[in-house]
């Protein structure tokens, strides 16, 4: 197989030219944002989520918005672990500007684009979505997790009835992005249940931090998404348990800073891959070493197609009653035998 | 490829009625910059970038371009002497109530 297609994906019946796609927020709240992503051959876009008029007050953002935790100065200003403590809202347009978002977007960019919306009404929903629909987008993804309002993260009969509406409303897929919690797989299987097409795991987690100095919490002293390297650690467990249970695609996004980071989510399960906080520290750029890092991972290990690793790690998983735990027992002998293939 | 400026053409980030009245949010305290170039890669607005100050003891300093700087706070925690400050919102009337609706 040619090299150039090494990383073609089919994605809700999309022909991705990168499993790599760049996730809703700060990267994609405007057209030329989105020349750039394209620049770099990524595999699509999530529009930055717009709110419905109800929340009206989240397209404006407070100042500053975000906050570099655990950043360190020292290696020429590039960390590999830190934490992006942010408060930034939604798209900060009117529903109209957004629709004219998309439609110019369609216009200037062919990689698949999917638009990104919230609410907390049925009807607004819908409407929303058949707003998307109309203006052209590829897909819509419904934003039930936002960290930033309380009870959203709920996933109660209104989403789940929510969903189901909005499926039967459009005919372009419809994606779920969820939020880390104990019930997320519960919720995976509901959204499937619902006709949802695709889910996005995991949206950011609501997170605090307190300054010790002036003992207040940080920032505008409420609590903030939270997001960073480490938190690709629960994403692919949660990747992995939904792998197994449901069925429709899943779109891992957490965390990801490199080509291994991407590989894992794919080996997990994932269909596709979100990045979007290395944008925003190391640039655009990211988008292009990370495909290159998956592409010299395929030739060294004589990979035709992601297609065919995907899942590859979870035939082989342990089931805890297989793991040895040697109570008591002489340490000699085999240690844990991994499953075989 | 569109870089800088134009980079934003289509949609202010903020209202902007408030970027007229409180510009810019970030700004360089030049005597504490020591012109190692870490914010200028760190923005992702391309809103810094590093300015001939022949005078200057490192003969260059960043610069915070008005325009481009949305306030995301970004570069105050990629400094390594503090040498970029914020400058507070100010709070307009109305703002309590607006934040609790």
């Amino acid at each position: 197989m040619a090299i150039e297609n090494l990383l073609k994906t089919s994605f809700l019946g999309l022909d991705l030219q990168s499993p790599i796609m760049v996730a809703s927020g700060p990267a994609t709240h405007d057209v030329n944002q989105l020349l750039m992503a394209e620049e770099r051959n990524v595999g699509g876009v999530f529009l930055k989520s717009v709110c419905s008029d109800k929340f009206e007050h989240m397209r404006s953002w407070p100042r500053p918005r975000y906050k570099l935790l655990d950043w360190d100065k020292q290696i020429e200003g590039r960390s590999k672990t830190f934490t992006l403590y942010s408060y930034e809202q939604g798209y900060s347009g009117t529903l109209d500007d957004y629709w004219n978002f998309i439609r110019s977007g369609k216009d200037r960019v062919k990689v698949p684009i999917v638009a990104s919306i919230f609410a907390d009404d049925v009807n607004d929903w819908v409407e929303m979505a058949k707003k998307v629909e109309e203006s052209g987008a590829d897909a819509v993804e419904l934003d039930i997790s936002s960290p930033h309002r309380p009870g959203t993260m709920e996933f109660d009969d209104a989403f789940k009835k929510t969903i189901s509406s909005v499926v039967k409303g459009v005919k372009i897929p419809v994606l779920v992005k969820l939020a880390p919690s104990e019930d997320l797989v519960v919720h995976c299987m509901k959204a499937e249940e619902a006709g949802a097409s695709c889910v996005t795991l995991c949206n950011r987690i609501r997170g605090f931090d307190v300054d010790i100095e002036s003992q207040r919490p940080i920032l505008h002293g409420y609590y903030a998404g939270v997001g960073g390297p480490w938190t690709k650690y629960y994403t692919m467990r949660y990747v992995a348990e939904a792998a197994q249970k449901i069925k429709i695609p899943i779109s891992a996004s957490s965390g990801t800073m490199t080509g291994e980071d991407a590989i894992k989510y794919i080996l997990l399960g994932a269909t596709t891959v979100q990045i979007l906080s290395v944008i925003l520290v190391n640039g655009w750029d990211s988008i292009t070493r990370i495909q290159e890092e998956i592409k010299e991972y395929m030739k060294r290990k004589d990979i035709a197609s992601l297609e065919s690793i995907r899942g590859k790690a979870l035939e082989v998983m342990t089931d805890p009653d297989e793991i040895i735990r040697w109570s008591g027992e002489s340490k000699q002998g085999p240690r844990n035998v991994y499953r075989q293939r | 490829m569109s870089t800088g400026k134009d980079k934003y053409f289509g949609l202010p980030l903020l209202p902007p009625s408030f970027v007229k009245e409180f510009p810019p949010v970030a700004k360089v305290i030049e005597p504490v910059c020591i012109a190692c170039d870490r914010c200028v890669p760190l923005c992702f607005f391309d809103a810094i970038i590093m300015e001939q100050r022949p005078l200057h003891k490192f003969e260059r300093v960043a610069v915070v371009i008005e325009e481009n700087c949305t306030g995301c706070g970004l570069c105050f925690e990629g400094c390594p002497v503090d040498a970029i400050e914020w400058i507070p919102d100010k709070e307009m009337p109305g703002d309590k109530e607006k934040a609790r609706t």
